[in-house]
C-alpha cells in the first residue's frame, strides 16, 4: 500500500481531538477508577504497587542484615528469621520483580508499537486486580502471624503437611496462583499486541529491541508459568485434600517437585532479566545517539536466551544426586547462556564506543549494570560446574551470585529505565544531579553488601542460618555487608525523593527530551489516553530518526522530524485501532477495542473469593468457579450491538 | 528520505475480521498453549512418577477400564465437526449453520461427558487412595473443568445466536470457541493414552 504525499486532511482538527478525548476518557469517582482499562493507568498501577512491594521486601532485607551483623545476635529469633527471609525472597521474586517488568511493558509496548492500547484492555485490568489480590493475601498472612517460613521455593517434605502445619505454606502457594494468572494475562495480551497491532510497516526487523525483549519474555511466561501452576497445585492439594503428588509414603516424589519448580524457576529469572536487557538496549541507543550495533545478533541472542532458559533448570539441583550424563548436559547448557549474554554485552559496548555518548543518569545505571552483571555472570559460570557447585551449594556464595545477576541484571536497568522514561510518564525531567548521587549510593552500597558474601560463602557460611558463632570468623565481613545494605537503603530513599520532588519541580520535558528514536517519544508527555492523534507509520527501524535506509541511522544524520508518516481513516468516535499482519505489519483490518468496564474488577473479586476460600475449605473451588463463571457471563454479555455496526 | 508529511489511509479496510487475523484468535491460541504446556508437563510428571515406583497401582486399586473411555472418543472427535460447521457459519454470517454447528457440538460433547461421568463413577479409588488416584483424578478433574466451561460458553452462544442478540463480536466468539474445542479434543488424546494405556504398557515390559 503506497503512502500519498498529502497532509493529513483534517476538516475540524479541534473537534476531532475533543472527540478522541471524550471517547478515551476514563470514568470519574471510585466506580470510574475501578473500571479503568487504559494501558497507562494499569501499567502505572503495576509499577506503583510493585514499588510498595520493593519497599516491604527491602525492609525485610534490612531486618535480615541487622540480624546477621554480628555473631550470636538475638535481634530476630530463628522462627521469625525464617519468616522474614522467606517473605523477602517471595516478595522480591513474585510481587516485585516480575510485576514491575510487566508494568513497564504494559505502559511502553503499545506506545512503542504505535497503537492506542493493549489488545485485550479488560483482561489487562483483570490481571492487575489479581496481582493486587496476591499482594494483599500474602501480607495479610504476614501481618496475622502466618508468614511463609520454608524458603521461597518451598521444597517438600519441609513444606508438606507433616512438617509445616497451619496455613503458612497454603497462603504462599495460593499467592503464587494469583500472580501466575496475572502474569499469564499480561503475557497473552502483550504477544497479541506485538503480533497484531504494530504500526504499519513495523516489520519484524524494525521492532524496537525493548519490544523484542518483551515478546521473548511473554513467550517464556506462557511456557514456564504452567510449571509453577503444577508445583503450587501439588503442594496445595497434598496439603488441603490429601493427594499424594509429592508424598513419598504413597508413591509420590519430592524430587519431582524440585524438577517442576525449577522448570519454572529458572526461566523465571530470565523473565525478570530479559526485559531489563530491553531497557539497556533502549537507553544505550538513545543516549549514545546512534543505531545499535548488531541488531540481528541482539534479536537472535534474546530469542536464544529464551530457548536455552528452558534447558538448564537442573543446575539448581546438582546436589540431589543426578546421573552423570545429566550433570554434564546441564553444565554445558548452563555455560551456553554466557555466549548469548556475551554477544549482547559486546554489542552494547560497541554501540557506546562508537556513539556520541551523553553521560546521563540513565547511562550511569547501564554502566553499573555492565559491571555488576558481568561479575554475576562469571560466578554463574562457576556455579554451572558441578564440582564447584557442590562446594558452594547453599552457601552465601550463591546468595552473592543471584543478587549480582538479579540486582545488577534487572534492578539497575530498571532504575535506568525509570530515569529514561520518567519524562514520558510525567511530563517532567528527574533531577540529574540527585540521580547521579542516587546511582553512586546504590552502586557502592550494592558492592559493599554483596561482594563480601562471595568470600563468606567460600569460607563456608551457609544460607538461611539465623546466626553463627564468633569462632567462625565471619563477623567483619557480615558487618560490612550490613553497612552496605543501609547505604543501598539511603540510595533507595534518594530515588524516591527524586521521584516526588521532580513530579512537582522537575524541568518540563516536552515530547522527546532525549531526542530518542522510538515511537513512544512521538506521543505527548504525559501521553493522552489514546496515545497518538494519528497512528504513526514506522518508516524505519528508528522511526524518529530520519535517515536513508541504506545508511545506519543516527541522530547526526537528521534532526528528529515532526512531519512523519501517519495513518488516517480510523474512526475517532469509538476506540478503533488498526490490526496489521504479523510479519510485515501491512494494514489488515480495523478493530474496536472495548472501553471502560467494571466487570474485570468484579470477576477478579469472585476469582479471589475462590482462591482464598479454597485455602481454608476445598469446596470453595466449586463455589468460586460458579461465581467466577457468572461474573464472566456479565463480562461477555452482548450489550451495545449498535456499536458493532460498521 | 521521507520528509514531506505522508498519510496512509485505512478507511477502506473492514471494521472487523473473523479469521486468524483477529487479535482474539491469537489470544485464544495462546491460552491453548498455556493449558497445553500444563497438560504436557503433567503427563511427563505422571510417567516420571510411574517409572520411579515398582508397584503400580497400589494393591486394592484397579487400573482404569478401557472400553468406555475408548468408545467415548467417537462422540468427542465428531463434536469437533460441529465446531467446524459453526465457525464456518460465523465467518459467512450464516445463522442457521451456526445454530446447527453449535448444537451438534453441544450434544455430542454432552454425550462424551456423560460417558466420562459413568466411567469416572466406576473407578474404585479416589484421589486420596494412592499416587495413581491423585493423577487420574487430577487429569479428569482439570479436563472436565475446561469441558464444562466450554459447554456453558457454547450454550450462551447458542442463546445469543437463536435470540438474535449477536453481532460481529459474538460471531468472532463462535469462531474462537471452535479453537477452544479443537484444543480440548486434541489434548484429551495424549491424556487418554497416558492414563489408560501408559501404565498398562509399562507393566507388560
Amino acid at each position: 500500500m503506497a503512502t500519498q504525499d498529502v497532509s493529513p486532511h483534517i476538516p475540524n482538527e479541534h473537534a476531532e481531538l475533543s472527540l478522541l478525548d471524550r471517547v478515551w476518557q476514563n470514568g470519574r469517582g471510585i466506580f470510574g477508577w475501578l473500571s479503568v482499562t487504559t494501558h497507562h493507568a494499569i501499567g502505572m498501577r503495576y509499577i506503583v504497587t510493585a514499588f510498595v512491594m520493593l519497599l516491604l521486601g527491602g525492609i525485610e532485607a534490612l531486618l535480615v542484615r541487622i540480624q546477621l551483623a554480628h555473631s550470636n545476635n538475638t535481634f530476630l529469633g530463628p522462627d521469625r528469621y525464617n519468616e522474614i527471609f522467606t517473605t523477602h525472597g517471595t516478595t522480591m521474586m513474585f510481587l516485585f520483580a516480575v510485576p514491575v517488568m510487566e508494568g513497564m511493558a504494559i505502559y511502553l509496548v503499545p506506545m512503542m508499537c504505535g497503537t492506542r492500547n493493549v489488545a485485550f484492555p479488560r483482561l489487562n485490568a483483570f490481571g492487575y486486580w489479581l496481582y493486587l489480590g496476591g499482594c494483599l493475601f500474602l501480607y495479610w498472612g504476614v501481618f496475622t502471624n502466618a508468614a511463609p517460613d520454608m524458603g521461597w521455593f518451598a521444597y517438600p517434605p519441609l513444606s508438606g503437611p507433616q512438617f509445616t502445619p497451619g496455613k503458612r505454606t497454603d497462603i504462599w502457594a495460593q499467592m503464587i496462583t494469583f500472580t501466575e494468572v496475572s502474569a499469564l494475562c499480561v503475557a497473552t495480551e502483550l504477544i497479541a499486541t506485538i503480533f497484531k497491532m504494530r504500526a504499519p510497516r513495523m516489520s519484524l526487523n524494525r521492532i524496537p529491541l525493548f519490544v523484542w525483549s518483551i515478546l521473548v519474555q511473554s513467550f517464556m511466561t506462557i511456557f514456564a508459568m504452567p510449571a509453577i501452576v503444577i508445583a503450587s497445585s501439588y503442594l496445595l492439594s497434598d496439603r488441603t485434600v490429601a493427594t499424594h503428588f509429592v508424598n513419598p509414603a504413597e508413591g509420590g516424589d519430592p524430587i519431582l517437585y524440585q524438577h517442576v519448580f525449577w522448570f519454572f524457576g529458572h526461566p523465571e529469572v530470565y523473565i525478570i532479566f530479559i526485559p531489563a536487557l530491553g531497557f539497556v538496549s533502549a537507553i544505550v541507543t538513545a543516549h549514545s545517539r546512534r543505531a545499535i550495533v548488531g541488531y540481528p545478533a541482539m534479536v537472535l541472542s534474546l530469542i536464544a536466551n529464551g530457548f536455552i532458559a528452558f534447558g538448564l533448570w537442573v543446575h539448581h539441583m546438582f546436589a540431589t544426586g543426578l546421573p552423570q550424563i545429566g550433570e554434564a548436559y546441564f553444565t554445558a547448557s548452563s555455560m551456553m547462556i554466557a555466549v548469548t549474554s556475551g554477544i549482547q554485552i559486546f554489542c552494547w559496548l560497541a554501540t557506546l564506543w562508537s556513539g556520541k555518548v551523553r553521560l546521563t543518569t540513565a547511562l550511569h545505571f547501564v554502566y553499573g549494570f555492565l559491571v555488576i552483571f558481568v561479575l554475576g555472570g562469571l560466578t554463574g559460570v562457576v556455579l554451572a560446574s558441578v564440582p564447584l557447585d557442590l562446594q558452594v551449594h547453599d552457601t552465601f556464595f550463591v546468595v552473592a551470585h543471584f543478587h549480582y545477576v538479579l540486582i545488577g541484571g534487572a534492578l539497575f536497568p530498571l532504575f535506568g529505565a525509570l530515569y529514561h522514561w520518567y519524562p514520558k510518564m510525567t511530563g517532567r525531567m528527574m533531577s540529574e544531579r540527585l540521580g547521579k548521587i542516587n546511582f553512586w549510593f546504590l552502586f557502592i552500597g550494592f558492592n559493599l553488601t554483596f561482594f563480601p558474601m562471595h568470600i563468606l560463602g567460600l569460607h563456608g557460611m551457609p544460607r538461611r542460618v539465623y546466626t553463627y558463632g564468633p569462632e567462625m570468623g565471619w563477623d567483619n565481613l557480615n558487618l560490612l555487608a550490613t553497612i552496605g545494605a543501609f547505604i543501598i537503603a539511603i540510595g533507595g530513599i534518594l530515588f524516591l525523593v527524586n521521584v516526588f520532588w521532580s513530579r512537582r519541580h522537575g524541568r518540563i520535558a516536552g515530547n522527546n527530551p532525549w531526542e530518542a528514536d522510538s515511537l513512544e517519544w512521538a506521543a505527548a508527555s504525559p501521553p493522552k489516553n489514546y496515545n497518538f492523534e494519528f497512528l504513526p507509520v514506522a518508516t524505519s527501524r528508528y522511526p524518529l530518526w530520519v535517515a536513508p535506509e541504506s545508511e545506519p541511522a543516527s541522530l547526526s544524520k537528521a534532526k528528529t522530524q515532526p512531519d512523519r508518516a501517519v495513518v488516517t481513516g480510523l474512526r475517532n468516535d469509538r476506540r478503533e485501532v488498526l490490526v496489521t499482519t504479523l510479519m510485515d505489519a501491512e494494514p489488515h483490518h480495523r478493530y474496536v477495542l472495548p472501553g471502560s468496564s467494571i466487570w474485570p474488577f468484579i470477576t477478579a473479586i469472585c476469582v479471589s473469593i475462590g482462591f482464598i476460600g479454597s485455602v481454608f475449605n476445598p469446596w470453595y473451588i466449586i463455589s468460586g468457579s460458579i461465581i467466577s463463571g457468572l461474573a464472566l457471563l456479565g463480562w461477555f454479555w452482548p450489550r451495545k450491538l449498535l456499536e458493532l455496526e460498521p | 528520505m521521507e520528509l514531506a508529511p505522508k498519510t496512509l489511509d485505512v478507511s477502506h479496510l473492514e471494521p472487523f475480521d473473523i479469521s486468524s487475523q483477529a487479535p482474539l484468535w491469537w489470544g485464544q491460541v495462546l491460552i491453548a498453549c498455556i493449558e497445553g504446556t500444563m497438560f504436557c508437563l503433567l503427563i511427563a510428571a505422571f510417567l516420571y512418577t510411574r517409572l520411579r515406583v515398582d508397584v503400580w497401582p497400589l494393591p486394592g486399586d484397579q487400573f482404569p477400564h478401557l472400553t468406555l473411555p475408548t468408545l467415548a472418543l467417537i462422540p468427542l472427535i465428531l463434536s469437533a465437526v460441529g465446531s467446524f460447521i459453526a465457525s464456518e457459519g460465523a465467518k459467512r454470517n450464516d445463522r442457521s449453520r451456526m445454530i446447527f454447528g453449535l448444537t451438534l457440538n453441544l450434544v455430542l460433547a454432552a454425550i462424551f461427558f456423560a460417558m466420562r461421568i459413568v466411567e469416572w463413577h466406576s473407578l474404585n479409588f479416589n484421589w486420596k487412595a494412592d499416587i495413581q488416584g491423585s493423577y487420574v483424578w487430577a487429569f479428569l478433574g482439570l479436563h472436565s473443568f475446561d469441558v464444562v466451561g466450554d459447554l456453558v460458553f457454547t450454550l450462551v452462544l447458542i442463546f445469543c445466536v437463536v435470540s438474535g442478540r449477536y453481532g460481529e463480536k459474538q460471531r468472532l466468539g463462535v469462531h474462537v470457541d471452535s479453537v477452544v474445542w479443537y484444543f480440548l479434543v486434541a489434548i484429551w488424546i495424549p491424556i487418554y493414552l497416558a492414563i489408560y494405556w501408559g501404565p498398562k504398557l509399562l507393566e507388560s515390559q
